[in-house]
């Protein structure tokens, strides 16, 4: 299967969310990172088809998704960033409308529904109404209405948000077993989620993909740029504000560590170390985060 | 699509405000029904009079005696047994009120004395046969479902108006991405509407004629409404219908007054991204041709006569002339909830199915 953009563009008003924006993804997991405003949630509802594009076009397979219709919205799964639900409804019943809404059998709803609630750790919450849900337990009703009817596209905006860590952890294992033979795109801006489950990467900025790769790949870009320098705990905040900081640490003998991201040596002391995805993130969205 | 529509139901009637507004209907439907019974009074002249299920019974007893076609001898009887009897201390027999039978006579062959004012049956009702009994029941139960259809149109607004517009809450994202989101669940969402609306119109109208008939029993159902006592709105329908036919007219008004509710709510819903706009906007459409100062004689009347408000409010609607022979003018009432229903249906699941999720 092969999903490609071309040229994909959405205007609102003067502001552009994407901007001419050229991918192609094939099976997989891609993680799409960028700074709040990047344009990450505009794409995935043109990816969704819930928005229209300005200008340019998506296509499945070599079609355009706005001819296919019930055949490219029936390979689809979505978790939106806000996830919408009936607050009276309880968690199965839900899934069961979101079945039906998907053309999933009576059967077949019931069967892969409670099937799903086990999956994100709801079956002793099934009959219980949503709105007497924790945060977390609506996002995980959510990941569990997108996987509904074994989506061959799934969409997940932010699907991290609210979870704990071992909330997250089961999340991780859970995609990663779903996502074979699948396009599965997650954005978050817990860059840990996507290092550790997402083959590809996609950073966005200002509606463009700055860079697209293996997380190997694309740190490879800041190679020999990341240095770890130890200071006086005292002096810690003054030269982690004066450099691009990703991590502060402190140590039993009064330094902190400080992870610098810079083209030469912050100081005289500073030890080149292997970059992760994390400072590649800083290194593209310092000046966006600042803002 | 059965599961789809059935989902749909269950949202409309789950909602808090929707119980609450039907709950209310039902409330004002029984309060209605029962303060009218309570409040009817009826005096035979002699020596029996009361309120509520006495007035029935003496209304029931004296129409009884008439019961029948009526002629110019039961005119004279009547005008005979009515005449008032008390010193009257200056007010107009006219407007005495005995019982129903007396104030229907004296409505159409009384002067303001109380005496016969010398029509004949032919010079009031020409060649019509005019039936006559005990109305006085089924007009009342009439009237108060004018008010009572009233507001259950403004209970189906409040039921449709979240229908597309509640959904743009959140859970758009999830349907219209979602296979037959754009297809199906539209449809649904209009069936369950309709569905919901007709299934109200239908018990409301059933628990009120249900209630009248314990109360009234089936006297007076063929009777005229031109034979109506004085009170009676019914009275200026000016054909010789019966209470039945007013009754099945009434009711048709109600569905056709609810379908076109229905359906300019859901062209609303659909493009409002607000439920309470949604909500405020099909209400105001709905009630301000009352702001129209137009009246009985103006070419505009039966126009404005054909917007749903009137369909509820179906005296105004059933005093336009006739369209040819028997057939009544009211029956227009038909293409045009169909057509506010084609209409509502036409853009409500385009709109929909092109929302743009932001």
């Amino acid at each position: 299967m092969e999903l490609k953009t071309i040229e994909l563009t959405k205007n609102f008003g003067s502001k552009t969310a994407v901007n001419h924006l050229n991918v192609t993804l094939t099976n997989g997991v891609y993680g799409l990172l960028g700074a709040n405003g990047a344009g990450k949630t505009t794409f995935m509802r043109l990816l969704c088809n819930i928005q229209t594009p300005t200008s340019g076009k998506i296509v499945l397979n070599g079609k355009n998704i706005e001819g296919l219709n019930e055949k490219y919205r029936g390979l689809l799964g979505y978790l939106p960033q806000h996830f919408g639900y009936y607050p009276d409804f309880a968690a199965l019943d839900f899934l069961l409308y979101v079945s039906a809404l998907k053309g999933l059998n009576e059967k077949n709803a019931k069967k892969k529904s409670k099937k799903l609630l086990e999956a994100v750790g709801l079956s002793a919450e099934s009959k219980h109404k949503i709105k007497t849900f924790s945060g977390g337990m609506k996002q995980r009703l959510g990941i569990a209405q997108a996987m509904l009817g074994d989506p061959h596209i799934l969409i997940l905006d932010e699907p991290t948000a609210g979870l704990d860590p071992k909330e997250r952890v089961r999340f991780r294992n859970l995609i990663s077993a779903f996502a074979k033979n699948r396009i599965v795109i997650l954005s978050t801006h817990v860059v840990s989620d996507v290092e550790f489950i997402a083959e590809e990467i996609i950073m966005m900025k200002s509606g463009q993909i700055v860079h697209f790769g293996k997380p190997q790949e694309i740190t490879a870009e800041i190679d020999g740029q990341v240095w770890e320098c130890a200071v006086p705990s005292a002096h810690a905040e003054t030269y982690a504000a004066k450099f691009n900081t990703s991590n502060l640490r402190n140590t039993d003998r009064g330094e902190t560590i400080l992870r610098i991201i810079s083209e030469r040596p912050p100081m005289e002391n500073a030890v080149r170390v292997q970059p992760n995805l994390e400072d590649l993130y800083l290194f593209y969205f310092k000046g966006d985060i600042e803002e | 699509m059965k599961k789809l529509i059935q989902f749909e139901l269950r949202k409309i009637f789950s909602r808090r405000l929707t119980q609450a507004a039907l709950i209310a209907l039902f409330l004002l439907s029984v309060l209605l029904d029962f303060s009218a019974y309570q409040n009817m009074y009826a005096s035979d002249g002699i020596s029996n009079e009361g309120t509520g299920r006495i007035a029935v019974e003496i209304d029931k007893a004296i129409a009884g005696k008439y019961k029948g076609l009526l002629t110019d001898e039961k005119v004279q009887q009547m005008m005979i047994e009515f005449k008032p009897k008390q010193d009257l201390h200056g007010m107009n027999a006219a407007y005495l009120y005995q019982n129903a039978l007396q104030s229907a006579l004296f409505r159409n062959f009384s002067d303001l004395d109380g005496n016969w004012n010398g029509y004949s049956v032919s010079d009031v009702y020409g060649n019509e046969e005019i039936n006559i009994g005990y109305t006085y029941g089924w007009l009342n139960t009439s009237q108060n479902m004018v008010k009572i259809f009233i507001v259950l149109s403004l209970v189906v607004v409040i039921m449709t108006a979240p229908v597309f517009s509640g959904e743009y809450g959140g859970v758009d994202n999830i349907i219209l991405t979602s296979k037959y989101g754009k297809t199906k669940c539209g449809a649904a969402k209009i069936i369950g509407s309709i569905l919901a609306a007709l299934i109200i119109t239908a018990v409301v109208s059933a628990i009120n004629l249900i209630y009248a008939f314990i109360l009234y029993g089936s006297s007076g159902l063929d009777c005229s409404i031109l034979f109506a006592p004085a009170d009676f709105a019914a009275g200026y329908i000016p054909f010789n219908i019966t209470c039945g036919t007013l009754l099945k007219y009434q009711i048709l008004l109600a569905f056709t007054s609810i379908i076109s509710v229905t359906g300019i709510t859901l062209v609303l819903s659909a493009v409002c991204k607000n439920q309470t706009v949604a909500l405020v906007a099909s209400a105001a459409i709905y009630l301000f041709p009352v702001m129209l100062p137009v009246s009985e004689t103006s070419t505009l009347f039966k126009i404005i006569t054909l917007l749903p408000l009137y369909h509820a409010q179906f005296v105004f609607l059933m005093s336009v002339e006739q369209i040819r022979g028997n057939v009544l003018y009211a029956l227009m009432a038909v293409p045009v909830a169909l057509i506010f229903m084609g209409i509502g249906v036409f853009i409500s699941r385009r709109v929909f199915a092109k929302h743009q999720v932001l």
